[in-house]
């Protein structure tokens, strides 16, 4: 709680291991969940334990972590090998250990020779990949990364989601990815977390999340999608038209009738299956309706 | 048919403590000042300047200070040399200034802070870079005067080492001061030029117009706002040497008092500062 400001309420959340997708609108939450991820913060009521250890532990629970922040944080006029090493260091690696495993990390996220070169002459790319090594170094059992692929170029961001895959994808290594780029998120991650206004609106597998109910279609009409919905509530079926498609429950016969519909209007059906929803479909129909939920 | 495939568990990396992080942080830090020229010239011209000073003075006793005794008090002269409070503020400031307002501006504190160490930790750290370099103008020119002046044999060595002891304690508070408040300019801002301005204006903002205005206004009292003349009060009763306009216990608990306070400051506006920013 920051003096009169709840910013984080009632979020009760069990999180598996593996690869975590963190996301939410600006103001949801998300930097108060990492803060006391880090154990920067102590909740005010209830508790939170992070591999094991109460957060307001803070030292054991942050020797566990690396942290990829989001903004450029880097110190310009250190080498990218001197930064990650010194970083090493502080987390606690004796010299020579810090030195390698910075050699070590920097070879992994593809920073080769430029690794004796200023930080302060980077391009974002690298400064990116240098945030990732120095969350690295000292092979922690949980990464939190906070927008990763901020800043970066179509090849850079495919870059970097390999190198985040590859780790999430380390046994013993789990992955928090804090992000507003949703198709991120949906490639990497396995279970997912999703808070708007401070309270958490979802958690849980993401395949299961997305899978909408079997009970209900999925059509996608090329044409005017109001009035095919409408034709097909005039049929007696439970229809609603979204963005996203015209979404129809099921019943013996429904595809007979969606086809004579689609022939009288002249609409093309592009696709009719199960509910199976993208991530931002998902997280724009819970958002849409926590904000209707909060206006009632 | 039975196939057994070997199993692997990952070992841990062993992480070594505290203290051993926090001295990477100070080992580190020392080692990016020593290889900035300003630091370097700055640092030797203070310490040779005001060596040669004392040593000046040591030698030429009779001519400079008519009527000095040669004995402990004699060496509250160079522990009051002006040039010593120069270079403290100019260290202070070359130094000092960036050592967290950079990291601010950089946000390399959100680097230092996701790491296992607390925000006190992070001070000591800081701390303990800019002390030393401050103590280089503090203390070590005047331990080595009555060291010189024992080895020229113008003093006996039981004066010099009580000089040494008491150059020591001194130096050391005003290190302490100077670092506690220069750590406290230093975590207000983002531009260090900011903090080195501050250093200045508390320096001598404080101990010019104090002095100005304690002789014209003849109310001696105001003399206590200046650092310089709180340390000169407690180096005057320390060395025994005569004079002085304020008391010397009063002087020292307001040093004292400043360093807590500023400290204190510090830290709290350390823990305020968002670390993990959305």
């Amino acid at each position: 709680m920051f003096g009169e400001v709840r910013a984080v309420d009632d979020l009760s959340v069990a999180i598996p291991e593996g690869a975590i997708g963190l996301v939410g609108p600006n103001g949801a939450g998300k930097t108060t969940f990492l803060r006391l991820l880090l154990g920067l913060v102590r909740p005010t009521t209830g508790t939170a334990k992070v591999l094991g250890h109460n957060i307001a532990e803070g030292v054991p629970v942050r020797e566990r972590i690396g942290y990829m922040p989001e903004h450029d944080c880097l110190i310009p006029d250190m080498t990218g090998v001197g930064l990650v090493t010194f970083m090493g260091r502080v987390s606690g690696l004796d010299a020579d250990t810090a030195i390698s495993r910075a050699h070590d990390v920097l070879q992994f996220v593809g920073v080769e020779e430029e690794r004796y070169r200023k930080i302060a002459e980077y391009s974002t790319g690298m400064k990116q990949k240098i945030k990732l090594a120095q969350a690295m170094v000292h092979d922690p059992q949980l990464y939190i990364f906070d927008e990763p692929t901020t800043g970066l170029d179509p090849r850079g961001r495919t870059e970097m989601l390999d190198l985040v895959r590859v780790i999430a994808n380390s046994p013993g290594r789990n992955v928090v990815l804090s992000s507003h780029l949703l198709p991120d998120v949906e490639t990497i991650c396995k279970y997912i977390v999703i808070l708007d206004g401070g309270h958490q609106i979802a958690a849980g597998e993401l395949r299961q999340l997305l899978s909408g109910s079997a009970d209900r279609l999925r059509i996608d009409v090329r044409g005017d999608r109001e009035a095919f919905a409408q034709r097909l509530r005039e049929t007696g079926l439970e229809a609603e038209a979204t963005p996203t498609g015209v979404h129809v429950a099921r019943k013996p016969g429904v595809e007979g009738v969606i086809f004579e519909i689609a022939k009288a209007l002249g609409a093309e059906v592009r696709y009719m299956g199960r509910e199976i929803r993208s991530l931002e479909e998902f997280f724009l129909e819970l958002v849409e309706r926590n904000e209707a939920a909060v206006s009632v | 048919m039975s196939i057994s495939l070997p199993t692997y568990t990952r070992r841990e990396m062993p992480l070594l403590g505290r203290r051993h992080r926090l001295r990477a942080i100070i080992v580190t830090g020392l080692r990016r000042e020593f290889k900035r020229p300003a630091v370097i010239v700055s640092t030797l011209l203070g310490v040779a300047l005001i060596v040669i000073i004392s040593t000046a003075i040591l030698l030429f006793a009779g001519l400079f200070l008519p009527g000095q005794a040669l004995d402990l008090s004699f060496f509250f002269v160079p522990a009051s040399n002006q040039t010593v409070l120069f270079f403290i503020t100019l260290m202070a400031s070359l130094v000092g200034s960036a050592l967290i307002a950079d990291d601010l501006n950089s946000m390399a504190l959100t680097l230092y802070l996701s790491r296992p160490i607390t925000h006190a930790d992070y001070l000591v750290a800081k701390a303990a870079i800019l002390a030393p370099l401050i103590s280089l103008i503090a203390v070590l020119p005047l331990v080595l005067t009555p060291f010189v002046a024992a080895l020229l044999g113008l003093f006996s060595w039981t004066i010099a080492l009580q000089a040494i002891g008491l150059a020591v304690l001194l130096g050391s508070l005003f290190t302490a001061f100077y670092t506690s408040v220069t750590l406290l300019l230093s975590s207000l801002t983002h531009r260090k030029s900011y903090a080195a301005a501050g250093i200045f204006a508390v320096t001598f903002g404080l101990t010019i117009p104090a002095e100005i205005l304690s002789i014209s206004i003849s109310n001696p009292a105001l003399l206590y706002a200046s650092p310089w003349e709180d340390y000169l009060a407690v180096a005057r009763a320390a060395f025994g040497a005569p004079g002085g306009q304020i008391d010397w216990p009063w002087a020292l608990v307001i040093l004292l008092a400043a360093t807590l306070v500023a400290a204190s400051l510090t830290y709290l506006r350390m823990k305020a500062v968002e670390v993990v920013a959305g």
